[in-house]
């Protein structure tokens, strides 16, 4: 069985927010909505830190970290039980997705996450450019919606956009049931928390503290587990062509 | 006007004063529907709801009158099933305001869903997990209890009255006789049903591990304390305006017997169960004796104080005070005050779920809402929640609806044992039985 997962290693996470920003473009979430925001642990303020400075020949106790937060994608999601019209489920692949067309638009789903993930089109969703970016299903007013992990991305073979846009190779997606996947490798080496999880959700985000990763390995924009047949033999030839390519068109 | 005394009816005919009160009624409807229109073009951007403060003024109010509905099925249904005549000259009209406040409780939903149009969903994709489905079920099944119980409790007199609400049911010694037997078989059956369904509705809050003091056991059997306490609480208010300005008339003992059972309720919810619930997190949380003491004495939002001092200690004392008890102004006035006191503690039990998120890093959550462009609004750390004149208006004319059920019901059927008949209603057994 598949069973996605994403693994965010905060050492390497920088606060660009390039995740949250193409998040917004890929999936063409409305204005004053987010699916994927980068929080500031530290200070009250974005990209502020707590402590102080450094005084009298003192260490200082400056802290800050950036912890970006969408939709945990929970084994145990209340989401999922909560909803009384099958609207948000688990699929096959472990992504927690909405079916926007059974969505009555009752909040449940809100209430019961504790991460506060989900979002609500509370008038006509407003887009900029008016006609809408990416290449995903309309929302109207009056649904929930929240991160997909790019399932229409992943469909195709595709990593999420956060995924592949992360500047810092800070994010690496795949399928926690393969042993050798880099995620499954990723949460075995290193110590990960996951949010809130005396609340017996189940996430299955991992975060990456303490000591940093060698981050995402491809830098292709397809799936791990999709690089495996080809990766060899057009690895050396292919890569330096696909690379500025890349970093030009974006997604 | 003879026949019509007679028959029990509450309000023979509407008069200047009645006529007037349908208008107010029919304006707040109206008023209502237009507000409710507008909503639903606008979206639900009209309330005072956003991402982080999801629900507001309408499940807050659901809740309020899915608790009210209960005092008048239990009063009435109580007695029954235990084969007692006590409260009769409450059984009818409390089935009536029974109904009519499920049905508000019911039509709150509306408002409340960002699709409405979808739903029919509950019948053709319902999850069975979802608490949710369970209180629309129960929700569903109550309503018609309620229904069914009026009708069985007044079918006769209708008969006997020529009226066509008894859908062809004769007045006969047996057919009352076999009602009597029906009614102890639905009081048998509404009392674990308003059991189910407050405790259901007090689920769909305590299964929540994300949302605060949502996530205790208690909440449940609180949900059918605060039931008790403003259900017989809005009973006794309805019946004693009843009496003031229909031909209803209430059993001046009987009020004040119930004015002491609304104590009891009272003493056990506001007192007993709240000091359970918050006694072992006050100690916890605290290290030495006066703060601990200090903990569990003083709430944290004003919400607290409104229910547990002005819906709480005061109606308590008023009720607690034998020469004041009997009053039937101390009466309402008590009644009264445990409506409103149960109504902020279910504003109170909204407000810890979303006050406070979990995770509150900057720069926090996005509210949805429409940017100004001007500053980073879109942004909070926090819940706040201030219900809009839209939800207000809407609000408003569903309970018009529920005040217009209860008006038409004393207007239509009989409220209380027509002149000459021998006392009726009273058990399933019959009384062989009871002299066996």
């Amino acid at each position: 069985m598949t069973n996605y997962g994403l693994v965010i290693d905060q050492e390497r996470c920088i606060g660009c927010q390039a995740c949250a920003v193409s998040c917004k473009q890929e999936n063409n979430v409305p204005m004053g909505q987010f699916w994927n925001r980068v929080l500031t642990e530290g200070g009250d303020k974005l990209d502020t830190p707590s402590g102080g400075y450094p005084e009298d020949g003192d260490d200082g106790t400056l802290d800050m970290h950036y912890q970006p937060t969408a939709c945990q994608h929970c084994e145990n999601a209340p989401c999922v039980k909560v909803c009384p019209v099958n609207a948000t489920y688990t699929r096959d692949d472990g992504i927690v997705e909405i079916d926007y067309d059974k969505c009555i638009g009752c909040r449940y789903c809100m209430a019961a996450c504790p991460y506060n993930a989900r979002v609500f089109n509370w008038d006509e969703p407003e887009h900029v450019p008016e006609e809408g970016t990416g290449d995903v299903e309309a929302r109207p007013q009056g649904v929930v919606e929240k991160c997909t992990f790019c399932s229409h991305r992943v469909e195709e073979g595709l990593d999420p956009a956060c995924v592949v846009n992360c500047p810092a190779d800070a994010r690496i997606f795949g399928d926690l049931d393969e042993e050798t996947s880099t995620v499954s490798k990723y949460v075995d080496t290193y110590e990960t928390d996951r949010l809130l999880e005396d609340r017996g959700t189940d996430p299955k985000t991992y975060y990456i503290r303490g000591e940093m990763s060698p981050g995402r390995p491809q830098t292709s924009d397809k799936l791990e587990s999709e690089l495996d047949d080809e990766d060899n033999d057009e690895d050396d030839d292919a890569m330096p062509y696909v690379l500025p390519a890349e970093s030009g068109g974006g997604d | 006007m003879g026949p019509t005394e007679s028959s029990g009816i509450a309000v023979p005919a509407f008069g200047t004063k009645g006529k007037l009160w349908l208008g107010l009624l029919g304006a707040l409807i109206v008023a209502g529907l237009a507000a409710w229109g507008y909503q639903l073009s606008t979206g639900l951007i009209a309330t005072g709801m956003r991402n982080v403060f999801s629900w507001g003024l309408y499940i807050m109010m659901f809740v309020l009158f899915v608790g009210l509905s209960a005092g008048g099925l239990i009063i009435s249904s109580a007695p029954k099933f235990f084969h007692s005549h006590r409260y009769e000259g409450f059984a009818r009209l409390g089935v009536l305001v029974s109904l009519a406040c499920i049905t508000v409780a019911g039509l709150l939903i509306l408002p409340d869903i960002g699709r409405p149009e979808r739903l029919y969903q509950f019948f053709t994709s319902p999850d069975f997990r979802s608490p949710m489905v369970w209180d629309f079920g129960i929700v569903m099944l109550y309503g018609t209890l309620n229904l069914w119980y009026l009708w069985l409790l007044t079918r006769r007199d209708l008969a006997a009255a020529g009226s066509r609400l008894a859908f062809g049911r004769k007045d006969t010694e047996a057919g009352r006789e076999r009602d009597r037997k029906l009614m102890f078989w639905t009081a048998s059956v509404a009392l674990p049903t308003a059991v189910a369904l407050h405790s259901v509705t007090g689920w769909i809050f305590a299964t929540q591990i994300g949302r605060g003091d949502w996530f205790s056991p208690l909440v449940a059997p609180v949900f059918i304390a605060k039931a008790l306490v403003s259900g017989l609480g809005l009973l006794l208010v309805v019946a004693v305006l009843a009496d003031r300005f229909t031909r209803f008339r209430v059993d001046r003992e009987e009020l004040a017997s119930l004015g002491k059972v609304l104590g009891i309720f009272l003493a056990f919810h506001v007192v007993y169960l709240l000091a359970a619930e918050r006694l072992p997190h006050a100690w916890a949380d605290h290290f030495g004796f006066w703060a601990i003491t200090e903990s569990f004495l003083i709430g944290e939002s004003a919400y607290f104080w409104l229910w547990t001092v002005l819906g709480g200690a005061l109606p308590l004392g008023m009720l607690a005070v034998p020469s004041l008890r009997k009053r039937v102004s101390v009466i309402v006035t008590a009644g009264a005050l445990a409506v409103v006191g149960t109504m902020f503690e279910g504003i109170r039990l909204v407000f810890t779920g979303y006050e406070i998120a979990n995770i509150d890093a900057a720069p926090g959550i996005s509210l949805g809402g429409t940017y100004t462009g001007l500053t980073t609004d879109i942004w909070a750390t926090t819940g706040s929640y201030t219900p809009t004149l839209i939800e207000i208006v809407v609000t408003l004319g569903i309970i018009a609806i529920g005040a217009l059920i209860v008006t038409v019901g004393m207007r239509y059927v009989p409220m209380q044992q027509p002149d000459g008949q021998h006392a009726y209603a009273t058990d399933g057994g019959n009384q062989e039985h009871e002299r066996n």
